[in-house]
């Protein structure tokens, strides 16, 4: 019983951009015959796997009052690493998995020790390793695109991770992955010390720290899962698309925390909903595959990403304003 | 009451350059609510901040359940079950009443978070204390007066057995302080041994069974309660002596022309309808408890916080103050009590502190005349008497009154005609205070109109030519120097509260 | 550290600054040490090169010093500069428009996203890095849709463009001259005019300032403004070395403004700021990015060192600040 205050409130929000996710469904269904398909459900669902797996990651320093801004070039650059031991190593495709997400933690782990032990300003630091993870996936790929195998290749059977092929029929199966992943890191969010302790942060770390927590270590595991989740996105990344190519992936972040923002993670930290930001992903992700049914060139959608972000965000603070004049 | 559980025997600190506390002693026993009272700066709460182990002590012992102890750090005091309920409540917002009170220490089930069973716990220590919140209710959608109520239970929890409130009813309305002192009582029936802070006499007489008064670091003596007067412990207080010679006589004729004239005004629940007139020449002094509303009152007149209604007339003028812009345009100007965050740009030097409200009368064309600037810079700082080596040296250097001296500077450079100090000498050192009443003296001599807000009984007798007092947000009486005493000011100080 | 104290104390090396005199030592030891490591790299052209680097980065890093002054971030920058690059560089190829009013585009360009980053921090308290981010995609986005995803190439000197004599005139490298000058006004704006004094007093102490009887917030927003302007100087000398713009890059550039930024001694906190250390923070940055290529390193290698520079820039600056403490 005693539970079902918070949720409430929180998921509050999270009706609110699902019945913004439906509408947008629906005004692009109106708008165009053509988006009325299922191969149109199978594009938003590759588009959204990596976005929503970066989003669930990044929430963990949204919510401690921070920002990784690194887990976009991170992505490329885990997939590239992977990818090279796969096609010019030999690696089997599980191993070359594991490197990828090794590399993640890592990344993730000095994020974390420059921020949470170190004391840097979190976007500054991020935008640092940023730049490094970018410089050393080129590195090495010695700056080509590097494709894990494809269907029919062997090891390819990641691939079906994702989507599944039945006789003629594709069937979405990675969104069932991310919807439990999802699921499952809302839990950790919401019963766990870590997450507790996330929140803690965000939301008053000196109460935190005269608590007698361990500050610095939960700072940086907010780092670490964000960095491993940028991991498993650059698997579902490797997955859905064919090439990977050095020196792309700026701009992903954007996206991942822009989905978390519109699903109601606080911009300014304290506060956040796992299952928000999966929703939340999905705004995005309906745009970036609607507007052009629309008519509208796919460089609109970076702008539009960008006004949504600010206009989630001028919410946010308006909200915010009003109750502190209560 | 039970046997003595909590002693401390001539504690001596000292910082540098002051004796903060002098042989003080002072014990508590089990199943007593004793309280710990004085002024501003009398050294309660370094008192206890050396009993907690958040400072050292220079020398003297503390016996805690027959064992001498030295605690090292809040944590270590909070584990051997002495407990600080602080003023600033230490809560984190956005989670809920039961996980705040279990912070750092929750029960787990598994590697899962048990929140059922905090929160039965939560409600189960409620209940025990008589309280009614909802355990899983968002802390920071609670009152401030629930707020502390949780931190107390977060207290108890800890399995306390000495309890120390820190003002806690500083940010309470009635009827919290009624549930507060509800509490407090049913943890005194549990042989909980309470140290009570506070400077409302009111509030003594009706909870607390023994009173101990410091005064400058020093211990004054002890009282029981039922055996003493209001007026007994108030002249523990105030001590007989007065250091300073009271003003005797306002400077201030009864028809000199009115400068500020505010009516109405309404800010919030710390201001509410405060209406006083500021005369020409004159230092009216504010005066009140910690939390009575003065600072606010200032805070709205200055236009640094929003006002809801009200109206202020600058020299018989209306006029409309939404901002510190608007009200430094009407001459207005404000020293805050907290210089380091509201008053002075510490990595600035002298010279650009002074003109910092002033900075369009340096100006050549499009550039700033810094010869000009640091001139008028160094008239005030000789006028003003402040010690430094140039007007080039950055502000951080300065010691506390000579940086207050530069704030005033910054006022004077601005020919802000009514000045707005809120405790002018607070974290001032005893010398350097006298120069700063001199200087408020002779500024008023000169024709500037001040508002003196202060918490130290003496700086207002000192000072002030007309005196208004405040409590709980209301202005609940205006005195003239003739005829006021330390009693009639306390008197009022404490009127709204029973 | 006696002799350091010293050293310190004299009134000569106080007025110039001394970490200003290390970092002009480092940038000194740093050209002797290439060119013994690499052929030829004393030569001209070597010169020349890493001079068309310092001109673009020089002025972004002029532009982010006043944004950082605040207390503020802006690493949007370098996409907008591009931005500034490609509306204006469309308008002067595609659309028609002369040189002039072309380049005074760039400028507005630059001016209106500034505008916006400012309005929304100063205003709005909308957190910088949020801004940053959203203002760097839109301007990807504006510069994508503007020029229909194609890259702009500005016409040769010899062409009708004539701007490239702001660059150079023959071998004469008329960039350095202009930039120098740039840098002197931008100090002068942040030492002597209202402007500056206000932007660093509110960027070390907000609510003094405001309490002051200052309007913060049109200052903040104005700092902001200022660094869109030179973001759309920038612009012309990035197509004045490079010629040619691609729609959605630009990223790289950020950090290494920022960098050239922190290193010259001006506090992510806010508050303290130096145009000359800037000046030579950003020599040094354009020095090491030459040197990288030429000691036969790839651009990746640029990426990560200079990553880590700003990581031990920072790093040094809170520590700084710890101690002070």
């Amino acid at each position: 019983m005693g539970n079902r205050k918070i949720p409430a409130k929180l998921l509050k929000q999270e009706v609110i951009v699902f019945i913004v996710v439906i509408a947008l469904l629906g005004f692009f269904c109106v708008a165009s015959p053509d988006f009325r398909k299922y191969t149109t459900i199978l594009t938003i669902m590759d588009y959204s796997y990596y976005i929503v797996l970066m989003a669930i990651g990044v929430s963990f320093p949204l919510i401690t009052g921070g920002v990784d801004l690194s887990i976009g070039t991170g992505l490329v650059c885990y997939s590239l690493a992977g990818g090279y031991l796969i096609v010019h190593k030999g690696w089997p495709t599980g191993a070359a998995m594991v490197v990828s997400l090794l590399f993640g933690i890592i990344i993730g782990l000095i994020n974390g020790i420059l921020i949470g032990v170190m004391g840097l300003p979190p976007f500054l630091a991020t935008l640092c390793t940023c730049m490094i993870t970018r410089g050393l996936g080129s590195i090495c790929s010695n700056n080509f695109g590097i494709s894990w195998p494809t269907t029919g290749q062997p090891g390819s059977w990641f691939r079906s991770i994702f989507k599944l092929t039945i006789g003629d029929t594709k069937i979405p199966l990675g969104f069932v992955w991310v919807l439990l992943l999802a699921i499952l890191m809302h839990f950790v969010l919401n019963h766990t010390k870590i997450g507790r302790y996330t929140i803690a942060i965000g939301s008053n770390k000196e109460a935190a720290i005269l608590s007698g927590i361990n500050v610095k270590f939960y700072h940086i595991m907010a780092y670490v899962i964000s960095g491993f989740f940028a991991a498993l996105a650059s698997i579902a990344y490797s997955a859905v698309f064919a090439t990977v190519l050095p020196g792309t992936g700026a701009g992903f972040e954007l996206e991942a925390i822009g989905g978390a923002i519109i699903g109601g993670v606080s911009a300014t930290g304290g506060a956040g909903s796992i299952i928000g930001t999966l929703i939340g992903v999905f705004v995005i992700c309906l745009l970036k595959t609607g507007l052009p049914f629309i008519g509208l060139q796919a460089n609109w959608q970076q702008i539009v990403t960008g006004v949504v972000l600010i206009g989630s965000v001028m919410v946010d603070i308006i909200k915010k304003r009003k109750e502190s004049r209560k | 009451m039970g046997e003595v559980i909590l002693q401390m025997i001539d504690i001596d600190k000292r910082f540098p350059g002051v004796h903060a506390l002098n042989k003080v002693s002072f014990d508590v026993k089990r199943g007593e609510v004793h309280a710990l009272m004085g002024e501003n700066g009398a050294g309660k709460s370094t008192l206890m901040k050396v009993l907690t182990g958040i400072y050292t002590k220079d020398s003297g012992s503390i016996v805690f359940e027959g064992k001498e102890v030295e605690f090292h750090g809040a944590r270590e005091a909070q584990d051997a079950g002495v407990v600080i309920v602080h003023q600033e409540l230490n809560m984190v917002g956005h989670l809920t009443v039961a996980q705040n009170i279990f912070i750092g220490r929750e029960f787990k089930k598994g590697i899962r978070i048990d929140d059922k069973k905090m929160n039965e716990e939560a409600a189960k220590l409620f209940e025990k204390l008589n309280i009614n919140i909802d355990p899983t209710a968002t802390m920071s959608d609670l009152t401030v007066g629930k707020q502390q109520m949780c931190e107390i239970a977060k207290a108890i929890s800890h399995d306390a057995k000495v309890i120390i409130f820190d003002e806690p009813t500083a940010a309470l309305t009635e009827s919290e302080i009624e549930d507060l002192f509800k509490i407090i009582r049913d943890l005194r029936k549990q042989q909980m041994a309470i140290v009570y802070i506070s400077h409302r006499m009111d509030e003594i007489k009706v909870i607390t069974d023994r009173v101990t008064v410091m005064r400058d670091g020093c211990y004054v003596g002890t009282l029981v309660t039922e055996e003493s007067t209001k007026d007994d412990i108030i002249n523990m207080m105030v001590g007989r002596i007065i250091y300073e010679e009271p003003k005797t006589k306002s400077r201030v004729s009864e028809d000199a022309p009115v400068v500020l004239k505010v009516e109405h005004l309404n800010a919030g629940r710390m201001v509410q309808d405060v209406s006083f007139e500021l005369r020409k020449g004159e230092i009216l002094g504010f005066s009140g408890l910690m939390g009575a509303g003065r600072t606010e009152t200032a805070r709205a007149i200055f236009g640094a916080d929003p006002k809801e209604s009200g109206e202020i007339f600058v020299n018989g003028k209306k006029t409309v103050i939404n901002s510190p812009e608007d009200a430094v345009k009407a001459g207005i100007g404000y020293l805050s009590e907290d210089r380091k965050r509201f008053g002075i740009v510490v990595q600035k030097t002298i010279a650009e502190n002074t003109t910092m409200a002033d900075l369009g009368n340096y100006m050549k064309g499009i550039f700033i005349d810094k010869k000009k600037e640091k001139k008028v810079a160094k008239e005030f700082v000789d006028s003003l008497s402040t010690k430094t080596p140039s007007v080039d040296q950055l502000v951080v250097n300065l010691s506390g009154g000579n940086q207050q001296k530069v704030v005033i500077a910054k006022w004077l450079c601005k020919n802000c005609d009514i000045l707005i100090f809120d405790e002018p000498t607070r974290g001032i050192d005893v010398g350097a205070k006298n120069e700063i009443y001199k200087l408020m003296n002779k500024l008023a001599a000169e024709g500037k109109s001040i508002i003196m807000i202060s918490s130290e009984m003496t700086e207002i007798l000192r000072m002030s030519d007309r005196i208004v007092v405040m409590c709980e947000g209301k202005k609940t009486g205006e005195l003239r120097i003739e005829d006021t005493t330390q009693e009639k000011i306390m008197n009022l100080a404490t009127r709204d509260i029973n | 550290m006696d002799l350091i104290k010293k050293i310190k104390e004299n009134p000569i090396i106080k007025k110039l600054g001394f970490n200003r005199i290390v970092l002009a030592c480092v940038l000194v030891l740093m050209y002797l040490i290439l060119s013994l490591m690499v052929e030829n790299f004393a030569g001209m052209p070597r010169i020349m090169s890493a001079l068309n680097y310092v001109y673009f980065l020089g002025f972004l890093s002029l532009g982010v010093t006043f944004v950082i002054a605040t207390g503020g971030i802006d690493f949007s920058i370098g996409p907008v500069m591009f931005c500034c690059a490609l509306v204006s560089g469309y308008s002067l190829t595609s659309l028609g428009v002369p040189m002039l009013p072309s380049l005074i585009i760039s400028l507005i360009v630059g001016l209106l996203f500034g505008m916006m980053n400012g309005y929304l921090v100063a205003y709005w308290k909308v957190p910088p890095f949020i801004v940053s981010m959203a203002s760097m995609n839109i301007a990807k986005g504006v510069a994508s849709v503007f020029t229909k995803t194609q890259s702009v190439s500005w016409p040769q000197a010899a062409k009708g463009g004539w701007f490239r004599s702001l660059v150079k005139v023959g071998k004469f490298p008329v960039g350095i001259i202009v930039f120098l000058v740039v840098a002197a006004i931008c100090s002068i704006i942040l030492n002597h005019t209202k402007a500056g004094r206000y932007i660093l007093s509110l960027g070390s102490n907000r609510e003094a300032v405001r309490l002051s009887g200052v309007d913060t917030k049109k200052w903040e927003m104005l700092a902001y403004a200022i660094c869109g302007v030179l973001v759309g100087i920038a612009a012309i000398y990035f197509v004045g070395a490079y010629t040619t713009v691609q729609p959605g890059y630009g990223d790289q550039y950020n950090n290494e403004a920022i960098a050239g930024c922190v290193m010259g001694g001006t506090s992510m906190a806010g508050g303290l700021a130096s145009i000359g250390g800037t000046v030579i923070g950003v020599f040094i940055i354009a020095l090491l990015q030459e040197g990288i290529l030429a000691l036969g390193f790839t651009k990746d290698y640029q990426l990560i060192i200079t990553g880590l520079i700003v990581i031990v820039a920072v790093y040094a600056d809170v520590m700084a600040r710890r101690r002070k403490n």
